[in-house]
């Protein structure tokens, strides 16, 4: 349904690169590749092509061929890429040389710069310092917590949040940079400018049900499936029911450097990353809330897809929610799939020996397996 | 379809449209049609020579009202089962029908079936056509104006008629913007705008406030069923009892004797917006077996049409006050009130909004071409020909999720600033399942029946695995047109699923491009 697509293509040497353009592109042009979506003739997609210094060169392509594999989701196609100039394989090419010297862009600090500079900060003009800069960007916003991707402090008031807001969306809104004509560039715009969007409808609806605001901006009633405030992650098993429930509203992921291991219950998590999310769920599971447990590690997963103790609390959130509904073949199933995605998950192991010994479960017995 | 072709703005009407341009100088300029009129009367009569579109169909409407169709815009996107559109149904000279979807479609006396779709696509076509003679070579790119109320699915019918017209859609922009937009508000001094545009057909309100160049839209509602439409059918209503009165004769069934009542209604009510009173003429009524015509006149005052309308002005005051508190916003914050469409040339109508305001509002200029004007800045604007303008747009309905009988679950809020997107993860049930079904709405109510079913859409293929295992991340982007636009992965690899579409309201995709087909080539 999107309109344009990225390909990220990632060389890690100047070697590959060199094969890139020079076996890999045939008649120059013409690019073929397998790509896990179904590409109709004629669209146009967008060669995001990362070199061994990090920079990312957009390459605007046009799909000339399309033939989806049998059996599989995937469909061969052929890319005819009429932005890889001359001029980009020689700015290539004097990168590979050394020539060109790369602009240094180091990691975004956790704070900002104050609010009032970015408002005077203009976007880069030159094409691929722009892509380089959104990408980076959307990288970092991507991890950020709400009040991060917009700048600013954790206790924000509502004129505040209005200002980090706007300012970043006078920047990054995708109609800015419409007039590039560069589906790549409209498209990260797009992307940073919906996670900006996101930041402030949590943020104003989660000043709305604290009481510190009555509304800013236009009013959003903040709908089931937002989860908990951004309050202190990392200490996570502290925080005050009532006052979580309160702010049960709004979602947040939490930005991994503060995702340190907490004392509390963070057991055998590997260095995966989504401690803070373990400890908060396992808090939950305690409290009897599964559902918004799984919440909670749902959108875990989506940042740490590859933790395997955040998938097999997710089943154990899930076990329990089965349990409260008496199902207990599911919750067994749900158990039995904890241990096998991760052996070292203790409370599937204990819990689902209490639940063959008992056939059921009550919440004292709950309160017991997650302490 | 190359960028270099010249785009316009359109404003798609219910009663009129109209397409405007800005010159290299930067001024707006209204096209006209070739009769030379600002306006083109959204009107498509299906004629035994083919259908004909504008001024020339006005014939039609004397000689076979059941075969032209004018309003097709109120029914775009339209389920048939609609309360309104079942009443509207009931008042149409011409005749619905349902669609298989359960779209309204309506039927011709030749059984043949057009789609509203394919109606507009013939008035914008049209517009093209006027625009492609005023550049003297191919337009293919336009910004379209819609009600800011407009439901996704009206959207995507109102993208599916511009691309039978062989448009491509640069933005949909919602009217009441376009009308600030038009306005020159950017230029004056930053202020807090309520815009109320009552057209022929609907009515809009939004809070829009203006601030160093940026339009931030707070809130939009509106009424979709009122307009200068209903004044006309309820001026008809009396004069059908004052004509079985004064010559006896009952024509409440005579399709044709109601549709000349009904445009000489049209006429006195724009004489009574300057005029005191007025006399409503019409020549030839209704012919007697004799073949002698029977004519009718009737001497009407302002105040009589207002007490006519009273049922309609009454209609006003919730609107307005919806998208104040909405916005958050006391009536004593508006700073200005902009009111645009044809029928705000209504005394009684800018009493009324002076009444719930409690202040005097502000007629543009132009209110039937400052929506067009709009357009073609918001064209001007997305090709870089201005600068320092941005357009801030919130969605003006929820978006809701369900599996299989669940209760719909609110995903998007109202009033969430868009381009947006929130995501919603489904598990399996049972062992290798092979699809998940899911049902997007568009409402507010986790009733699924008081929300509009946007469709159902299955996400294919997935991996044989035990109950639960799999896990499908299925995302939903409101983008800056406010059509929505979904996406499905698996969640732990992150890679891509298929999704299928089981049932969806509106055209297919293939019909539409075959509609866009037959017109390009029957002209």
């Amino acid at each position: 349904m999107a309109p344009s697509r990225t390909l990220h293509v990632r060389c890690t040497t100047w070697e590959q690169v060199e094969t890139f353009h020079t076996r890999k592109l045939r008649r120059g042009k013409l690019l073929s590749m397998k790509v896990p979506f179904a590409a109709t003739l004629g669209s146009s997609v967008t060669l995001g092509l990362e070199l061994p210094n990090e920079v990312v060169i957009a390459i605007d392509g046009t799909v000339r061929k399309s033939s989806p594999i049998e059996g599989d989701t995937k469909t061969w196609i052929e890319v005819e890429l009429h932005g890889f100039t001359d001029e980009v394989v020689a700015r290539i090419r004097a990168m590979a040389a050394g020539v060109e010297p790369v602009p240094a862009e180091p990691d975004a600090p956790p704070e900002r710069p104050s609010k009032v500079a970015l408002a005077s900060e203009q976007l880069p003009v030159d094409e691929r310092q722009l892509f380089h800069h959104l990408t980076t960007e959307l990288r970092r916003m991507r991890q950020a917590a709400v009040h991060e991707v917009l700048g600013v402090e954790r206790d924000a008031d509502a004129d505040q949040i209005r200002l980090g807001w706007m300012t970043l969306v006078r920047k990054l809104h995708p109609d800015l940079v419409a007039r590039r004509k560069a589906p790549a560039i409209t498209h990260l715009a797009e992307e940073l400018t919906i996670l900006v969007n996101r930041a402030y409808d949590r943020l104003r609806a989660a000043l709305v049900a604290e009481g510190r605001a009555n509304v800013v901006g236009s009013v959003v009633r903040p709908p089931p499936g937002w989860l908990v405030g951004f309050d202190d992650l990392a200490s996570g098993a502290g925080s005050d029911p009532a006052r979580r429930r309160a702010q049960k509203a709004v979602v947040t992921i939490p930005p991994v450097n503060e995702a340190a291991p907490s004392a509390v219950g963070a057991q055998g998590s590997g260095g995966q990353g989504g401690e803070a999310f373990e400890t908060r769920a396992r808090t939950m599971l305690q409290e009897g809330d599964p559902d918004t447990a799984q919440e909670v590690l749902a959108a875990a997963l989506v940042v740490y897809p590859r933790s395997k103790p955040l998938r097999s609390l997710y089943y154990v959130a899930s076990a329990v929610s089965a349990l409260g509904k008496g199902e207990i073949m599911l919750a067994t199933s749900q158990l039995e799939a904890a241990l096998a995605h991760y052996e070292g998950c203790s409370e599937a192991a204990r819990l689902l020996e209490h639940v063959r010994q008992h056939g059921q479960t009550d919440r004292e017995a709950l309160r017991r397996v997650f302490q | 379809m190359s960028d270099r072709t010249p785009a316009v703005g359109i404003d798609l009407g219910t009663s009129n449209s109209v397409v405007a341009v800005i010159d290299k100088d930067g001024s707006p300029r209204i096209l006209t049609t070739s009769e030379g009129s600002m306006t083109l009367p959204s009107l498509v009569w299906y004629s035994p020579d083919g259908p004909v579109v504008g001024e020339a169909a006005r014939d039609g409407l004397d000689h076979s009202p059941e075969l032209t169709i004018f309003g097709a815009k109120r029914l775009l996107g339209r389920r048939f089962d609609h309360p309104e559109i079942r009443r509207l149904s009931r008042l149409l000279p011409y005749e619905l029908t349902e669609a298989p979807n359960g779209d309204t479609w309506i039927a011709l006396a030749s059984g043949k079936q057009v789609s509203p779709e394919e109606v507009c696509g013939r008035v914008l076509f049209e517009l093209r056509r006027m625009a492609e003679a005023h550049f003297g070579g191919p337009v293919t790119r336009a910004v379209i104006t819609i009600p800011a109320w407009y439901d996704a699915a009206q959207r995507q019918a109102t993208k599916d008629a511009a691309q039978i017209a062989g448009i491509s859609v640069m933005r949909l922009l919602s009217e009441p913007t376009a009308a600030a937009l038009g306005h020159g508000a950017h230029r004056g001094v930053d202020r807090n705008y309520l815009v109320c545009d009552l057209g022929g057909g609907t009515f809009d309100v939004a809070a829009v406030d203006v601030e160093g160049g940026t339009f931030e839209v707070l809130a939009t509602t509106g009424d979709q069923f009122l307009g200068g439409d209903d004044v006309d059918r309820l001026v008809v209503e009396h004069l059908l009892r004052d004509v079985k009165n004064t010559i006896g004769f009952d024509i409440t069934s005579d399709t044709l004797a109601i549709e000349r009542l009904r445009l000489a209604a049209q006429k006195a009510k724009h004489e009574l917006s300057t005029d005191a009173s007025t006399t409503l003429v019409v020549s030839d009524l209704l012919q007697l077996p004799s073949g002698k015509s029977v004519g009718y006149s009737k001497p009407i005052q302002r105040s009589e049409l207002e007490q006519w309308a009273a049922r309609f002005i009454q209609r006003i005051e919730a609107p307005i006050n919806e998208a104040l508190a909405r916005a958050g916003r006391r009536k004593e914050a508006i700073q200005d009130t902009l009111l645009v469409g044809g029928m705000t040339r209504m005394p009684a109508v800018v009493r009324e909004i002076q009444r719930v305001l409690g202040k005097e509002p502000k007629m543009v200029d132009n209110p039937e071409e400052v929506v067009a004007v709009g357009a073609a800045l918001e064209v001007a604007r997305l090709e870089g020909r201005i600068e320092g303008i941005l357009l801030i747009d919130v969605a003006a309905r929820g978006l809701l999720v369900s599996t299989g009988q669940s209760d719909c679950e609110l995903v998007i809020a109202q009033s969430a600033v868009v381009p947006t997107r929130e995501h919603r993860v489904f598990a399996t049930r049972q062992e290798d399942q092979p699809r998940v079904e899911f049902d997007v709405w568009e409402g507010e109510s986790p009733e699924s029946e008081k929300n509009r079913h946007l469709g159902r859409f299955a996400v294919v293929d997935l991996p044989p695995a035990p109950a639960g295992d799999v896990l499908v991340l299925v995302e939903l982007t409101l983008d800056t047109d406010g059509t929505v636009r979904l996406s499905a992965s698996e969640l732990v690899s992150g890679e891509r699923m298929q999704l299928e579409q089981v049932f969806h309201s509106g055209l297919a995709r293939a019909d539409v491009a075959r509609l866009a087909r037959q017109l390009a080539e029957a002209t």
